[in-house]
């Protein structure tokens, strides 16, 4: 054994021969390492090149320092090292104590004490040694020195106890012991874990055993870890984790149901440092209630198990106040108080909004809740107090808190007999002073509470005097009135707080007490008011059989012969008599837990002993010869690459091969990368393009037909629009744009002209359903057949046209509003010159626009000058040809004739094309614009 | 004997090698090129004028006839002119002897790993080809030592033979022979021998007043030493080895050795103004045909000195 190090070796003799690699280093650096042997023709002219340095011919420091680690774990390997050797002891003649804790908290590492105890066992056999086991659990037990076989029997019968063990229990034995015995080498394997009197036990064992030989086991194994405190708050399950050892970092808790499946899970994490963490089941509180065993995954030790019955369950609790349901300060009523004061233990049910008590009452029996609190309830109808009896009766729990209206009822739901009227104190025309609570009553639930100096009573209800009133009495005044009464009714219980549970009687509501009553009073409520699942009748002094108990490793079995009955009120931590488990019927059962909510453990100081100090080995020993082989065997393989990399070797290699292969790669990345770019840039570029263009300035558009003579026709009429607009108007639009009405994006434009071709083939479905998607979000359309002097005379001659046709059969697929011809007062004919008609090359043809909402009076259609609709008319139907009249060459000059050509019929086309392209910038804002004039006289200006 | 045997081995291999490639390379030359600086160079090969009378075709002079002469020698249509008899003498006319010397010591068979060919191989292509046109223009081809000059139009076979069974040891440079006055010497070699060897090489050979050219083949890894880490030279011919600790420190010595070498051959072969140049075999062989194609042609009409570049020549 190594100090320090659980090292030895088998042959520590070989390692001697670690003296030898001075030498080894010696020649390692004096040979060098063999050229490579090239024949090269001009070597004669290398002669007489000087050589001039020759530093290879010796290795460099670190190949040697390299070969020289190789060779010495080959000696390290050849004297046999092993790990973790047997431990040995010091004594050689003396019978052998050992001291073997095994509480809760040994349980974890119960494997490794148990080889550690063996390995001594074993140790003091060959030695011819006696040996005495003590478990420190068991201070009853008889201390006699066994032979080594006997011992190793002994030992294998003990098992770790799933209870804390207070270790200064078993001092007189040992102090009984080692005075019959004398000499004696004592071994103590402790499991680091102090539950509470930890250091009194040091201080006596040390007194104790005196001089004697003492060795500690300590460390060297997982320390424990322990659940307590489990809670199931109003959101969440919490539970805390302990730990002794601050290197645990995180984990899992597990939550299991009675039948043992899994319900949830939840990660634990100490903060550094911390010797407790929290876990918390964010699940709903139907799941929550039923988990009925918490445990740390991978912890086997009954410390860390924490067992949950119905005190866990949060009860689903209904309150009912007689008070107005107008709560006007809701901070001042009654269920404020109660709900605040249940919350965190239980889930509060109101009463629907604006319902009546007793409804309140029947909504919560039909739910069959646990329990119920009624603050100031005064008169129940009859079939409610019946059925309210019959619940009590199956197990229901009933709270009552007084107020005016019950001092003036009168029914049999309260424990005791009521005095009519209250009683108040301190008041001016009473010479009682307000009372303070005086006690709780040993017998009733509220036993062991502290009692409040600071509350207060102002006013209560009195019972009327009776033999039995002192033993329902649960809560005095100092005046000996009873503040709390009670009264078991069946199954179920019926209790009173004699005063109310607003702050107008008293302060009790306000005080911390309150909620501890409270949760005294819910704890003994069943789970369900479900006939048979509350066992809230239980007398305090009845007491319940072992059911399931923990072993020390956190698993249940059979309740073992030492394990006595407790009573059922039992909120202790678990002790040797009352091991960790479930106790009482298997349908309500009884939790015990090795640890209670309070307790905190911490480790085992054992400096103040004079001790040697072991570790417990946690593995076996273990042979290093073939880890330390393989490692210089690595070593050297390592060497042999290092020895070609100076040679050269590699660097040829590389040198030949890396250019193609960078070359290729880089060629490959390449491609890669500007294979799908280029794919991708195409399609997404363009229309990026053409989105830009169209708009960063305003365009007008058109339809390219695919027939050139008419697009070309339209394109150079547009632009002679805008060249127009930009003479006459404010609006200086970009040049016009030809667009697909299929694939391109036509929100960009306000008005898209779209001249007919007879027999073209009608555009396809998308195109038509962009169209009338653009022409429903507010664009215009302006539809030009442009064949007026094709139509044939007569009233239905200019709807036979085939431009007309080819329109009708476009138009067919088209959602298209109700249209007319331009009425003269439509605000297209005002927008910006005031017109007739709309003439282009042609003058005969009829302009459509959708229909304008009809008017209801004559005589305003009279008076208004201008009318326009709600938007703008999404359709403009012409047949003479716009765009002809419009188109102009390069030069400036008319690209077409006119018909019939009178003098100012370009002029007036060019107008009907600014109006039109004003009104649909514009929309209806002229024919509001006509009243400008009588809205101003109107505003008196 | 193992090394010699292995050295025979790949010089047979490089000989058949070189035979087929040489015929290849023959043939792939552009013949009109040739011919065009044939025609430019007045005569390159084939039959060159002595300057003297002799057996020939062109005119070169009358003189008087000599008592004694046979007289079928008499110009009759020159002596009806006067009074004497004249005799017409031709131009003596002769066909050029080249020497052509490829080392096939085993230091040639030395190739680099990025090499094509190994010197030997490169140098007896050349050897092949250059016979093969030489033959072809007429002239006369040997090997000293080896073959007499022969103008047999299979005379790469010949060489080959020649060659194949040979059994003399396998010197670097050229035996000391005494080529007549006119006649060309070509001496394909590495020329690693030291400069000392050269000169006296040279000095026999041009004692006659021939004119030659050396051309220095060598392998891409003699001009650059790529060599890293601890190598150890070996001298294929058994002239000793050295050991590099840092081969490529030496790299830098090595080229300024080399060519200081170089220099001094250099001035050597200036002196005699003979003609050298290098050639490196990752280089075309048809490159240094050329060169050497070239290099006889302005030797034979150049009077002062002249500069041919070829290949890597400096």
């Amino acid at each position: 054994m190594i100090a320090g190090l659980p090292l030895s070796f088998a042959e520590p003799l070989l390692l001697l021969g670690l003296l030898s690699l001075p030498v080894l280093w010696w020649l390692l650096r004096v040979m060098p390492p063999r050229p490579r042997r090239v024949e090269f023709p001009p070597t004669r002219l290398l002669f007489d090149i000087a050589p001039r340095e020759e530093t290879p011919s010796r290795t460099p420091w670190w190949l040697t320092a390299l070969r020289l680690l190789a060779a010495t774990l080959v000696i390290l390997a050849a004297a046999g090292p092993v790990w973790n050797p047997q431990t040995g002891l010091a004594g050689k003649t003396m019978p052998l104590l050992i001291l073997l804790d095994d509480g809760w908290s040994s349980a974890s590492s119960w494997d490794a004490r148990v080889r550690a105890a063996d390995e001594l066992i074993a140790n003091a056999d060959s030695d011819r040694r006696g040996v005495a086991i003590v478990p420190l659990s068991e201070p009853a037990r008889d201390v006699t020195i066994m032979p080594a076989g006997a011992a190793r029997v002994a030992l294998r019968q003990l098992a770790p106890k799933p209870f804390a063990v207070e270790r200064i229990e078993t001092v007189p034995a040992i102090e009984r012991f080692l005075k019959a015995t004398g000499d004696c080498e004592v071994v103590w394997l402790s499991d680091g874990v102090d539950t509470g009197r930890g250091p009194e036990f040091i201080e006596a064992l040390g007194k104790t055993i005196g001089d004697r030989t003492l060795t500690v086991f300590e460390g060297g194994t997982s320390s424990p870890l322990a659940l307590v405190a489990a809670e199931n708050a109003a959101a969440k399950m919490t539970v805390k984790v302990l730990r002794t050892d601050t290197g645990l970092a995180a984990g899992v808790v597990r939550a299991i149901d009675a039948k043992g499946s899994p319900i949830g899970e939840a990660r634990y994490a100490f903060t550094p440092q911390s010797p407790e963490a929290e876990a918390s089941f964010d699940l709903p509180v139907e799941l929550r209630n039923d988990i009925a065993r918490l445990e740390i995954a991978g912890e086997r030790s009954a410390g860390a198990v924490q067992l949950l019955d119905k005190r866990w369950r949060r009860r689903a609790i209904g309150i009912a106040s007689g008070a107005t349901s107008d709560t006007a300060q809701p901070l001042l009523a009654p269920i404020f108080y109660l709900t605040r004061a249940l919350g965190p233990f239980a889930d509060v049910r109101l009463g629907d909004r604006g319902v009546a008590p007793q409804q309140a009452i029947t909504q919560f029996l039909d739910q069959k809740l646990p329990m119920i609190a009624l603050a100031d309830v005064g008169t129940l109808s009859p079939e409610i107090r019946e059925r309210l009896n019959a619940w009590i009766e199956q197990g229901g729990v009933l709270v009552r808190f007084a107020g005016p209206r019950l001092a003036q009822a009168d029914d049999d739901l309260v424990p005791v007999k009521l005095r009519r009227g209250g009683r108040s104190l301190g008041g001016s025309l009473t010479w009682e002073k307000p009372q303070h609570l005086a006690a709780f009553a040993a017998d009733g639930p509220f036993a062991g509470l502290a009692v409040p100096k600071d509350v207060t009573v102002n006013r209560q209800v009195l019972a009327e005097p009776d033999a039995v009133l002192a033993t329902k009495s649960w809560a005095s005044l100092e005046d000996g009135t009873p503040l709390v009464t009670g009264e078991h009714r069946g199954k179920g219980m019926v209790s009173l707080f004699h005063v109310s549970a607003d702050m107008r009687w008293s302060d009790l509501p306000l005080s911390g007490t309150f909620v501890e009553m409270l949760r005294r009073i819910v704890d003994m409520s069943g789970y369900t008011s479900n006939p048979g699942a509350g066992v809230a009748t239980q007398s305090n002094a009845e007491t319940v059989a072992p059911l399931h108990i923990l072993d020390g490793f956190g698993v249940f079995g059979p309740p073992p012969a030492t394990a006595k009955p407790l009573s059922a009120d039992f909120r202790d931590r678990a002790t040797p008599d009352h091991p960790p488990g479930f106790y009482g019927p298997a349908e309500g059962p009884l939790a015990v837990n090795a640890l209670a909510a309070a307790d905190r453990i911490a480790p085992l100081d054992i400096s103040p002993l004079k001790a040697r100090r072991a570790s417990y080995t946690n593995a076996e020993p273990r042979d290093l010869r073939g880890i330390l082989l393989s490692a210089s065997l690595a070593l050297f393989l390592i060497d042999a690459i290092i020895v070609a990399l100076l040679g050269g070797g590699l660097a040829a290699l590389l040198r030949r091969r890396a250019a193609p292969a960078a070359l290729a790669l880089a060629l490959a990345l390449t491609a890669m990368m500007a294979v799908p770019s280029q794919l991708h840039a195409d399609g997404a570029e363009s229309r990026d393009d053409f989105a830009l263009k169209a708009v960063s300035q305003t365009r007008l558009a058109y339809v390219v037909t695919g027939n050139a003579d008419v697009d070309s026709i339209v394109k150079a009429g547009l632009s002679g629009l805008t060249l127009f607009l930009a003479q006459r108007t404010a609006l200086e639009a970009g040049d016009p744009v030809g667009i697909d009405p299929a694939h391109d994006e036509l929100a960009f434009f306000p008005l898209i002209y779209w001249p007919i071709v007879p027999g073209a083939a009608k555009p396809p479905q998308d195109a038509i359903n962009h169209i009338d998607a653009y022409m429903k979000q507010g664009g215009t359309v302006l539809f030009d057949t442009r064949d007026a002097v094709e139509s044939a005379p007569g009233e239905n001659g200019a709807s036979q046209t085939p431009g007309m046709q080819a329109l009708r059969d476009i138009l067919s697929s088209l959602d298209v509003p109700e249209l007319e011809p331009v009425p003269r007062e439509h605000v297209l004919t005002k927008t910006f010159y005031l017109l007739r008609d709309f003439p282009g090359r042609f003058v005969n043809g009829q302009t459509w626009v959708e229909t304008l909402p009809r008017e209801d009076e004559e005589e305003t259609a009279a008076q208004r000058p201008a009318r326009g609709g709600d938007g703008v008319s999404p359709i403009i139907i012409t047949s003479n040809d716009l765009a002809g009249a419009w188109a102009i060459r390069p030069d400036g000059q008319p690209m077409l004739p006119l018909t019939p050509g009178e003098p100012k019929q370009r002029e007036f086309a060019f107008r009907a094309g600014v109006n039109i392209v004003m009104y649909t910038l514009t929309g209806n804002y002229k024919a509001d614009q006509v009243h400008a004039p009588a809205l101003i006289e109107r505003l008196g200006q | 004997m193992a090394a010699e045997t292995t050295h025979l081995n790949k010089e047979i291999t490089a000989i058949r090698r070189a035979d087929g490639e040489s015929r290849t390379l023959a043939a792939s030359l552009p013949r009109l090129v040739l011919e065009a600086r044939r025609i430019a160079a007045n005569v390159i090969h084939g039959l060159h004028g002595r300057r003297r009378a002799g057996a020939g075709e062109s005119f070169w002079q009358y003189r008087r006839f000599v008592s004694g002469e046979p007289s079928q020698n008499v110009d009759w249509r020159r002596s009806a002119r006067d009074d004497h008899l004249y005799v017409r003498e031709q131009e003596w006319e002769a066909a050029h002897t080249v020497w052509l010397w490829p080392d096939r010591s085993p230091s040639m068979a030395f190739a680099s790993k990025g090499a094509r060919d190994s010197k030997l191989e490169r140098g007896l292509i050349v050897t092949f080809a250059l016979a093969e046109l030489l033959v072809a223009g007429g002239e006369r081809v040997g090997i000293p030592g080896l073959m007499n000059p022969t103008a047999s139009r299979s005379v790469i076979d010949k060489m080959a033979q020649a060659m194949l069974h040979d059994d003399a040891d396998r010197a670097s440079l050229p035996p000391s022979f005494v080529p007549s006055a006119l006649a060309e010497i070509v001496v394909l070699s590495d020329f690693w021998s030291p400069i000392a060897e050269i000169k006296t090489i040279l000095a026999g050979l041009s004692a006659s007043g021939a004119h030659g050219t050396l051309v220095q083949v060598v392998d891409p890894a003699e001009e650059s030493f790529p060599y890293s880490g601890r190598v150890e030279f070996v001298e294929p011919e058994g002239f000793g080895e050295i050991t590099a600790g840092r081969a490529e420190s030496w790299a830098e010595d090595y080229v300024t050795r080399v060519a200081l070498h170089r220099d001094q051959i250099r001035t050597e072969t200036n002196k005699l103004d003979w003609l050298f140049s290098t050639h490196t075999t990752s280089r075309s062989a048809a490159e240094l045909l050329l060169f050497l194609h070239g290099g006889m042609m302005v030797s034979k009409t150049s009077v002062g000195n002249v500069s041919v570049k070829a290949g890597r020549s400096a």
